[in-house]
């Protein structure tokens, strides 16, 4: 498939003022190499478009609003993005079910939005879903620190409707909260990355928002702050999350600060952040309440924009300082940031290395991978570039299964047509 | 009857002791706790370690037999049951806890553990296992991951699902698979979540790793008494959209009441209700008297002419009783109990209560609720006496109706206890040709030839080429059959 035939291919599926090539399609994914970019605007649109794809053998990636595209290499080779960005309504929302339907398309901020004078959230704050999608979010899959207390993205995903690779429409799970009607497709797609299907309708569970929001920030050595975090993982209080960022000159300093935060209601949440501060023995340089809270996490959701390395260090909590000095070598060569969930034991590294680095950050990578394995952990890059990924690759053994995986793939998008390979 | 070069190869992996081929001790395996699916297995065989379960499943399918996996067979679908002469692969003797990881909250253990034990061990460590199905003292882990098992306490913590962060599978081909582990944050599709809720049909846990969670310091339990359903239902319904999240709420109705209150388990609910809110608090102690009281205004708001709350835990243990005792009072006032499972969105709760008591009344039967309420997920029970056949045709009638509303108002056909062999024919109820076909393509992923736990979930009337032909496998009884109390 050539640049200039990709388009013709798909022509006549959907009119051309919905359809941006050229230079407007690299301007919309930020650079990246995309023959087009088309917006479907219903379901049906997304499936006629993957059938014109199986037919012509044209390859697809189903995207959002673009905020990740990218990521894991998988659009390598450009084809023709799917944005889900015109399927954006909201098709069922019952406050006092504590359930809502939306299309993928549904911008963050505008669910935010909506939820908020409900006193509800969708309490999901994996890095950059501010900005992206419901049905990116879902797509990615990828969980934040409030995980220790709502559980992951996949935990509060209801029922998705895709249009799978190979063109069939399904309707999986529901939007009742307990479900184990039939096998657990909801699962499987949650997460797919737009490897197995385009997630076009998205069902998920809501929560109240809790009366309080504390935010206590720790200061310190790194050493100092990593024994904060102990102690807060350690105690039996509800803690909503806790992360711990080493920022800039502190890689090398060792300078790093822990935002633990205390959610629900004001009696409560006063009473587990003094006795949090008590069993620590020693107060926070700072604590927010409210919308201050709120902003701080928000922004931190927000982000990083697009940093050209992001790379993902999993181990179990537990092996928190030991992630986290495997982090530091790594953000060394990057002049770059390392966030880690407490509780979840993920470390993020994010960062712009230079281009002389290059060779002496892949090797380093190498090295973290294989000791992180050889630890139980897993090492991802999430971006990097070309010539890094190149040399590291992208994921390592891990993953498991035994070929399921690919099984998996080939059942739902046989041809293949999406770009994505299993995540 | 199986042959006996299996029998002596099972004998060989597994040892004597752990074969079962005697007709009358195979009788205790005929069903799982839905006593109206009865069908023997051709052998039981009980491994202890993942290598003899890998052995015991190569040899079985090597001699083309289907092969069912069994916990502690309290399933409610039917599930564990045996078709077409199966050998049942138990998981009874693979029930020690392997390790307890008190830094990473997690423990790692055999399928055949019981919920409730898993619990008891974690409690010193001042841990637990969230998922509390009312069967925790019995069922296993391993049934509750093949299940994606529910309980009172998932209302605030989630179902079985959300806890299992890793899997060591036994695949139908013998191989083994492991999925997740270390935490599940592995890079990859989420197969630990695909295999949850798979119903025995994707292969054979045989070593699983679970969350646990940190013991609550502090419990409130309140017991709000209604002389109208709906309005507990109304209570439910305006207690979760204030933005209380409390751990358990919990219905049991008039018949419920009325059947716990004439036996043995009598808890002192009057018998003149026609229904009791049981409502949970945990936390720590700030705030959770606050939460209570505030609970109990909704539910005096919505109608309660009472609201009890325990001040110990002896108290609090009376007012669960009601709930916990509910299936084994009803088993004994009717010789037959039609188990119903379904899940609704809470807010049309009142108006489902009330449709379910017409349709009650409409076929002249005794429908009996007792259900996780704060999830919308309903159990209205049918009592009948299976030998009355005119009785069995409404109680058939009756359930499919009960169903549809279900259904018809955005919700499912079960929120816990599976499809199984009970409700496969109901899937169609929610799902289409597509979805069906995407299920079973899911399927042959894990299970290429057919081997594990045939005849369950899918209808095979919607699989074309399925089961493999001159296979004339029985396919299940008509579900007003479905017998004795559990
Ligand atoms: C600054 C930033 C940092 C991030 N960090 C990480 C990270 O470390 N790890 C990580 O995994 N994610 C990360 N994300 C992604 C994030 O978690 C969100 O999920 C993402 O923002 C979704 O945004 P989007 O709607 O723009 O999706 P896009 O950027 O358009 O797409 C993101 C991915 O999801 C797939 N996708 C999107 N929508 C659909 C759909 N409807 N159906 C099927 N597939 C779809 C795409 O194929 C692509 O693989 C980050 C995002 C941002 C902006
Ligand atoms: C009185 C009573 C109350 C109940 N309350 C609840 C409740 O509150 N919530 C709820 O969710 N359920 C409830 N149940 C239903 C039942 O207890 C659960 O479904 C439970 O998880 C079954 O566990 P088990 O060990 O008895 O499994 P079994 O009945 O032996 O098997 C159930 C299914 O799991 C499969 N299986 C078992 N072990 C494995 C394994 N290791 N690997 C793969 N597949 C396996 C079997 O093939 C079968 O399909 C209740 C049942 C009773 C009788």
């Amino acid at each position: 498939m050539s640049i200039a035939t990709a388009p013709t291919a798909l022509s006549g599926v959907l009119p051309e003022s919905r359809v941006l090539t050229g230079s407007a399609a690299s301007g919309w994914t930020g650079g990246m190499p995309a023959e087009a970019v088309v917006f479907p605007a219903d379901t049906d649109e997304v499936q006629a478009l993957v059938r014109a794809a199986n037919e012509t053998g044209t390859r697809l990636l189903p995207a959002g609003a673009g905020s990740w595209l990218g990521a894991g290499g998988w659009t390598r080779v450009g084809g023709v993005i799917v944005s889900t960005a015109r399927l954006d309504s909201v098709l069922h929302y019952e406050p006092a079910d504590l359930t809502l339907t939306a299309g993928a398309g549904l911008g963050w901020r505008k669910l935010a939005a909506l939820l908020e004078p409900n006193g509800q959230w969708l309490p999901v704050d994996g890095p950059g879903v501010g900005v992206g999608t419901l049905g990116g979010a879902a797509a990615c899959g990828v969980p934040g620190p409030l995980r220790a207390r709502y559980g992951a993205v996949r935990d509060n995903v209801l029922g998705l409707e895709v249009v799978t690779g190979d063109g069939r429409l399904l309707r999986i799970g529901g939007r009742v909260v307990k479900n184990v009607a039939g096998y657990d497709l909801v699962r499987l797609f949650t997460g797919s990355r737009g490897s197995l299907g385009v997630i076009t309708r998205v069902s998920v569970r809501l929560f109240p928002r809790p009366e309080a929001d504390v935010t206590m920030v720790f200061e310190g050595g790194v050493e100092e702050v990593l024994e904060v975090a102990r102690v807060v993982r350690a105690s039996p209080l509800p803690v909503a999350a806790a992360e711990l960022v080493v920022r800039g000159a502190g890689v090398a300093d060792g300078e790093a600060e822990l935002a633990v935060r205390v959610l629900g209601g004001r009696e409560e949440a006063e009473d587990v952040c003094s006795r949090l501060v008590a069993g620590i023995g020693a107060a926070p340089g700072g604590t927010m309440r409210g919308g201050e809270s709120e902003v701080f996490h928000r922004r931190r959701i927000e982000w990083e924009g697009r940093l050209p390395l992001v790379v993902r260090l999993a181990a179990l909590p537990g092996q928190l300082a030991a992630t986290m000095e495997w982090a530091r070598g790594v953000a060394g060569w990057t002049g770059g940031e390392v966030a880690g969930d407490v509780f979840g034991g993920v470390v993020r590294v994010k960062g712009s290395p230079g281009d002389d680095g290059a060779a002496e950050l892949a090797e380093t990578l190498t090295r973290v991978r294989r000791e992180m394995e050889a630890a139980g952990g897993t090492m991802t890059l999430s971006q990097a570039p070309r010539e890094v990924a190149a040399r590291v690759g992208w994921t390592g053994a891990g993953g498991g299964g035994g070929g399921l995986a690919e099984k998996l793939k080939s059942l739902f998008d046989p041809r293949p047509v999406l770009q994505s390979r299993c995540p | 009857m199986i042959p006996d070069t299996l029998a002596k190869s099972l004998v060989k992996i597994c040892g004597q002791s752990a074969v079962i081929v005697d007709e009358d001790r195979l009788l205790v395996y005929e069903s799982d706790a839905l006593t109206a699916y009865r069908h023997r297995p051709g052998a039981v065989v009980l491994p202890r370690t993942t290598a003899q379960v890998q052995g015991a499943v190569t040899a079985i399918a090597r001699h083309g037999l289907p092969i069912v996996p069994r916990g502690a067979g309290t399933g409610l679908s039917g599930g564990a049951v045996a078709l077409d002469g199966a050998v049942v692969v138990g998981t009874a003797r693979m029930n020690r806890i392997l390790a307890i990881d008190v830094a990473n909250r997690r423990a790692v253990l055999q399928p055949g553990v019981i919920n409730a034990e898993l619990s008891a061990a974690a409690r010193p460590h001042g841990l637990y296992y969230a998922p509390d199905p009312s069967s925790q003292t019995a069922c296993t882990i391993g049934g509750n991951v093949a299940e994606n098992s529910g309980g009172p306490h998932c209302l605030k913590y989630g179902v079985t699902s959300r806890y299992v962060t890793g899997l060591t599978v036994v695949l139908p081909d013998g191989s083994v698979a492991k999925l997740g582990g270390q935490g599940r944050d592995a890079p990859g599709y989420d197969l630990v979540g695909l295999f949850v809720g798979s119903e025995g049909c994707f292969g054979i846990a045989t070593e699983i790793e679970v969350g646990l969670l940190p013991l609550p310091e502090g419990v409130r339990t309140l017991l709000g008494i209604f002389d109208r359903i709906e309005d507990a239902g109304r209570a439910v319904s305006d207690i979760v959209s204030a933005g209380l999240l409390p751990a358990a709420m919990e219905i049991i109705d008039g018949p419920t009441i009325r059947a716990v209150e004439d036996s043995v388990f009598a808890a002192g609910y009057p018998t003149d209700a026609e229904a009791a809110l049981v409502i949970e608090f945990d936390g720590v102690e700030a705030g959770l008297d606050a939460e209570a009281e505030r609970a109990a205004e909704f539910c005096k708001r919505a109608g309660a002419r009472e609201v009890r709350s325990a001040r110990d835990e002896h108290e609090r243990m009376a007012l669960w009783k009601g709930r916990k005792k509910a299936f084994g009072a009803m088993g004994r006032i009717a010789p037959d109990l039609l188990v119903q499972d379904a899940t609704v969105p809470r807010t049309t709760l009142p108006s489902i209560l009330k449709g379910i008591s017409e349709i009650g009344k409409r076929y002249d039967l005794v429908v009996a609720n007792v259900f996780h309420a704060g999830d919308g997920n309903l159990h209205p029970n049918i009592l009948f006496d299976r030998r009355d056949e005119d009785e069995l045709e409404r109680v058939e009638r009756a359930s499919k109706e009960i169903m549809q509303l279900c259904v018809d108002s955005g919700g499912t056909i079960t929120g816990e206890h599976g499809v199984g062999l009970d409700k496969k024919h109901h899937m169609p109820l929610i799902y289409g040709p597509a979805e069906l076909d995407a299920m079973w393509g899911v399927r042959r992923v894990f299970d290429p030839a057919a081997t594990m736990n045939p005849g369950k979930v899918l209808p095979e009337e919607t699989a074309p080429g399925w089961p493999v032909e001159g296979d004339a496998r029985e396919t299940g009884e008509p579900m007003a059959t479905v017998g004795a109390a559990p």
